[in-house]
């Protein structure tokens, strides 16, 4: 597992990288951006995944949020993977923005022909941890993870389908129902098949359900003036209502005025930050 | 020693030990030695050993032991001109030392010379003290100055030394040894390097010289203490010779008079008596002559004639008949015997008397009280008598100041005391009394001195345990004067528990002038703390004491802002409202105390650092917990205003709804798992309140405020139930981030 170094940039006394590598999982290149913080130069750091919404590629994350402040200031390596695989070929992979390139869902595709290429849970869960751990200075113990909206559903399942792999999880406008979501249904038919049954397995709300109660603190923030909220394709109510029924610990803040950009994220990226800085450097 | 060196190398194992303990020998046979060695006189050394020996200084007997070694070694060589050479071009820092034992010579003859004038004053029982006094000081300055030159001479014997490397030190024969010889007699000795054997040996003297250092000291004080005695012996001794001298030459005057008074008496009445007497011889005659006239005359009458004698004869009968009636007196006018002349020497006899009594004393002069001299219930009077008064008691009243009954005079006590000075205990505390003293002898009282005033200490505190706030890095300690009258000051008095010494570190915070101290501690620690009360006679005794652990923030709440429907523990630290109370009507508006919202205000100490409490709360019960100023209206609910910053919980059907308001503001925030208990962390610092679900660490919401001055924790119950406060615990590891 070759790493190519595309770039790198000095940000905030560390390092934003972006590396290129063969996938073995996703079967093609994949790009993926890691920031080291100054205290990766003499000591092994945390790990926080952080996965990107609908469209997104790795540069979005690191261009936009403006999270390496906070990340730099509390050591944390932090790692954006792509969204989806890239060049397949797949036959009308890039004819929606929301299914396809860009669109991966984090789920292991199990239909043809997206089922050789789509595996972004598996890649995200153990190819790329795996990758990151014998290349990077971090310590495989310590490590959590985050993302936004279709990212925010795949922090929530890689969190709640690995009791204890992951020591926190928080997400900004996550897609917490998808099985109920014009989007989620579009994918989850898409790379999964007509049997819903199986959705339930990538469901975030329905995976809280038969969530085995290992400590899991999750913070969520929502912009109340988010389009897609209003839409119905985000869902949180049902995914609180579930927790409350569980009793797992969420911390879910409406936040005024606030939509679905990076603007939103840019926000409150750095409460993000300390939320997973409490539980890795504790 | 080069001595040696030259002359009979094999000799030096048996000498070497000199090497290390010459010192004292140069010091205590100067001059002896230098003649001594080439005039063979051996008497005269021993001689000079013995008369050191007798020296204070102590280490002589060793000396004389090593000289006679020495003299022995010498003699044995018996080559007396060998000598005379080597001390002509003797090394150098020899030459040295001989320079200074004139010097010091010197001072040893007049140390012996004052000593022996001394003595000799001595017997004469003190007369012309000062000289000997003087001579005194002189030799003891002698001593400390010889003392100083000893440690120079001590130095220049171990450089000498230096040259030796080759040897080793033999430990068994305590000799120095050549490395090569070591082989034969030495070889089952133990052996160290002579570096070794020569730091021991310069350790060894460097206490000694440390030993004989402090004795000289204390030999000084010694000293001083003995002038001091003597100067006043001899003081005494002259007052009294003085005072027998001047009753002395009273007597011998007054019986002069006296002899004066009686001669001249005698004289007069001598003179009287043998006028008298004279007299009466002189009558006396003068009637024998005229008997022996009439006689002769009758005589011729009656040789005469008849007509003539008849003639004569009557008138010679009437002459007769005349001087026959005038009587004749033959008793002795004057008494010739002495008469009963007993003299009177009563007034000798007093005056003698007196030469032992002495003069009343003058009225000694009471001092004004030393500071911090008194206790709560006694304070120490002292007082001085002039230097020529003899006493032998003096008595001491006193009376106790009250300006608040003036018609009524206080109580007076009085004491017999010998000393000059006197505890008058069974005092009130913290009161003034009026002291005075009178002295007095055989001849009588003094009058009384001025009266002055003394303090007595005031009560000790009572700290108010209650009351206490204290964070990690403060405690604020308030107490209750428990005096009645104001004091001057406060001292706080700290002491770490924890400490590894039971005795512990007292730190004391002085000059409080009210009745409570914010102190500066340091965090985690348990500190025992009293308190004292001042005045001008002194401190209190303490009070009891508390105990401040410096782990968290601990406050109690405050019953002065308790809504009426609420109750307090006796802890101070739960907070209940019951059922019935809420029918009760509702209060009058008021600065201090809520009256609309059912809310209660602890005191949080005004330190502007991190504290972190908890509360514990039922899930179904409708509470507001957070943080408000002091003024925050009390009619307003909690977050309802730009003054306090609060979480409210509220339960209804089954859903709990969670509120952080400020200015009746909340974002819209939602909470999975309801907290059972909530920590609070408020930070001063980056002027932030967070909320935390304690139990899970979870953190729920963190407020961004400007906090102009100190505010304090609130708590409110909307429904009946109950808040238990946690605090005094250390501040979890996760807020940290917040």
């Amino acid at each position: 597992m070759a790493l190519k170094q595309i770039s790198s940039n000095k940000c905030f006394g560390g390092l934003q990288k972006v590396f290129e590598h063969d996938s073995v999982e996703l079967n093609c290149k994949m790009k993926f951006a890691i920031y080291l913080p100054p205290k990766a130069e003499t000591e092994k750091c945390p790990a926080l995944y952080w996965l990107s919404g609908l469209t997104c590629t790795e540069q979005n994350f690191i261009s936009k949020s403006g999270f390496h402040q906070a990340a730099s200031e509390h050591g944390l390596v932090v790692i954006a993977p792509d969204t989806s695989p890239r060049g397949c070929n797949i036959k009308g992979e890039d004819d929606s923005w929301d299914f396809g390139t860009g669109a991966g869902f984090y789920v292991d595709a199990t239909e043809d022909p997206w089922k050789t290429n789509y595996r972004m849970y598996s890649y995200v869960t153990e190819e790329l941890p795996q990758l990151v751990n014998a290349n990077f200075p971090v310590d495989p113990q310590r490590m959590s993870i985050f993302g936004h909206s279709m990212g925010g559903h795949g922090a929530l399942i890689c969190a709640l389908k690995n009791p204890g792999k992951y020591k926190s999880v928080s997400a900004f406008a996550p897609i917490c129902n998808p099985v109920l979501c014009a989007w989620g249904k579009k994918a989850f038919g898409g790379y999964l098949g007509t049997d819903q049954s199986k959705w339930k397995a990538y469901d975030a709300t329905h995976l809280v359900k038969s969530y085995p109660g290992s400590q899991l603190d999750i913070l969520i923030d929502q912009g109340k003036d988010d389009q897609f909220l209003s839409d119905g394709q985000l869902l949180p109510d049902n995914f609180i209502a579930a927790c409350t029924e569980k009793k797992v610990p969420v911390v879910f803040r409406l936040q005024e005025g606030y939509d679905h950009s990076y603007y939103f994220i840019a926000t409150f990226i750095t409460d993000h930050i300390r939320h997973h800085a409490k539980y890795l450097n504790a | 020693m080069d001595r040696e060196a030259a002359g009979a190398p094999e000799l030096r194992p048996a000498r070497a030990p000199q090497d290390f303990h010459f010192y004292p020998m140069d010091l205590y046979d100067p001059e002896d030695r230098l003649h001594l060695f080439p005039e063979e006189h051996l008497q005269t050394g021993r001689e000079v050993q013995a008369e050191m020996t007798g020296e204070p200084k102590g280490a002589a007997p060793r000396d004389l032991e090593e000289d006679v070694e020495e003299l022995v070694h010498l003699y044995a060589l018996g080559d007396g001109s060998e000598w005379d050479a080597e001390l002509v071009d003797g090394s150098s820092p020899h030459l040295e030392v001989w320079e200074q034992r004139p010097r010091m010579a010197g001072a040893h003859r007049d140390w012996s010379l004052g000593a022996e004038a001394e003595a000799g004053d001595r017997g004469c029982a003190g007369w012309g003290a000062p000289a000997p006094s003087r001579d005194l000081r002189e030799a003891y300055r002698y001593s400390h100055g010889r003392a100083s030159e000893e440690y120079e001479c001590y130095v220049i014997p171990e450089e000498e030394d230096e040259d030796e490397a080759a040897l080793v030190f033999c430990v068994t024969c305590k000799a120095p040894v050549r490395a090569l010889e070591v082989s034969d007699e030495h070889r089952e000795h133990e052996v160290t390097p002579l570096s070794k054997a020569l730091e021991s040996a310069k350790d060894e003297i460097h206490k000694n010289m440390f030993k004989l250092e402090k004795q000289i000291i204390e030999m000084e004080n010694f000293a001083n203490h003995l002038e001091e005695v003597f100067i006043t012996v001899e003081e005494n001794f002259g007052r009294q010779e003085q005072n027998f001298e001047s009753h002395y030459n009273e007597i011998l005057e007054t019986l002069s008079q006296k002899y004066e008074e009686k001669i001249q008496a005698l004289g007069e009445k001598k003179k009287a008596k043998l006028e008298t007497l004279y007299g009466q011889l002189v009558s006396c005659g003068e009637n024998l002559d005229t008997c022996k006239e009439l006689m002769e005359n009758i005589e011729e009458m009656c040789h005469e004639e008849k007509v003539d004698f008849i003639k004569d004869a009557v008138a010679m009968a009437d002459r007769l008949g005349k001087f026959l009636n005038t009587e004749t007196d033959v008793e002795i006018s004057a008494q010739p015997d002495f008469e009963d002349q007993t003299l009177d020497f009563s007034d000798v006899e007093q005056l003698m008397g007196s030469i032992n009594t002495i003069p009343a004393p003058s009225a000694p002069v009471i001092n004004p009280q030393t500071p911090n001299s008194a206790t709560g219930s006694s304070v120490r009077v002292c007082w001085s008598l002039y230097s020529d008064d003899t006493v032998e008691s003096y008595q001491l009243s006193y009376r106790p100041m009250q300006d608040s009954l003036p018609g009524k005079d206080p109580e007076e006590f009085t004491m017999t005391v010998k000393e000059t000075y006197c505890s008058v205990t069974n005092l009130m505390p913290n009161t003034q009394y009026e002291f005075w003293v009178t002295a007095q002898n055989r001849t009588g009282p003094s009058p009384a001195s001025e009266c002055v005033v003394y303090m007595t200490a005031p009560s000790p505190p009572i700290i108010k345990s209650k009351e206490i706030q204290s964070c990690e890095e403060a405690a604020l300690i308030c107490w209750e004067s428990g005096n009645l009258n104001p004091v001057d000051s406060y001292t706080v008095e700290l002491t770490q528990a924890e400490t590894p010494e039971p005795s512990g570190v007292t730190e004391s915070v002085v000059g409080i002038p009210t009745c409570e101290s914010l102190v500066q501690l340091h965090p985690r620690q348990s500190y025992t703390v009293y308190v004292r009360a001042l005045n001008m006679g002194g401190p209190s005794a303490r009070s009891d004491p508390v105990t401040i652990y410096t782990t968290g923030s601990c406050f109690h709440l405050n019953e002065h802002t308790c809504h009426p429907w609420l109750t307090i523990s006796e802890d101070g630290l739960t907070v209940v409202r019951s059922e019935r109370k809420t029918l009760a009507k509702e209060p009058l508006p008021s600065n201090t105390r809520f009256t609309r919202c059912v809310a209660v205000m602890g005191n949080l100490i005004p330190i502007r650092g991190r504290h972190y409490w908890e509360v514990e709360v039922d899930e179904r019960v409708d509470y507001t917990v957070g943080v408000a100023f002091e003024d925050v209206p009390k009619q307003d609910d909690l977050g309802a205003n730009c003054l306090s910053w609060c979480m409210r919980h509220r339960f209804a059907s089954s859903r709990h709804k969670y509120e952080f308001l400020h200015n009746k503001m909340t974002p819209d925030i939602r909470i999975t798992v309801s907290p059972r208990k909530i920590g609070i962390l408020l930070d001063y610092e980056n002027s932030k309140l967070s909320f935390f679900n304690a139990d899970i660490s979870q953190h729920l919401y963190t407020f961004s405020c400007q906090f102009y001055c100190f505010v304090h924790p609130c708590f409110s119950l909307e429904k009946p139930g109950c808040l238990k406060i946690h605090n005094g615990i250390a501040m979890p590891k996760h807020v940290a981030f917040y």
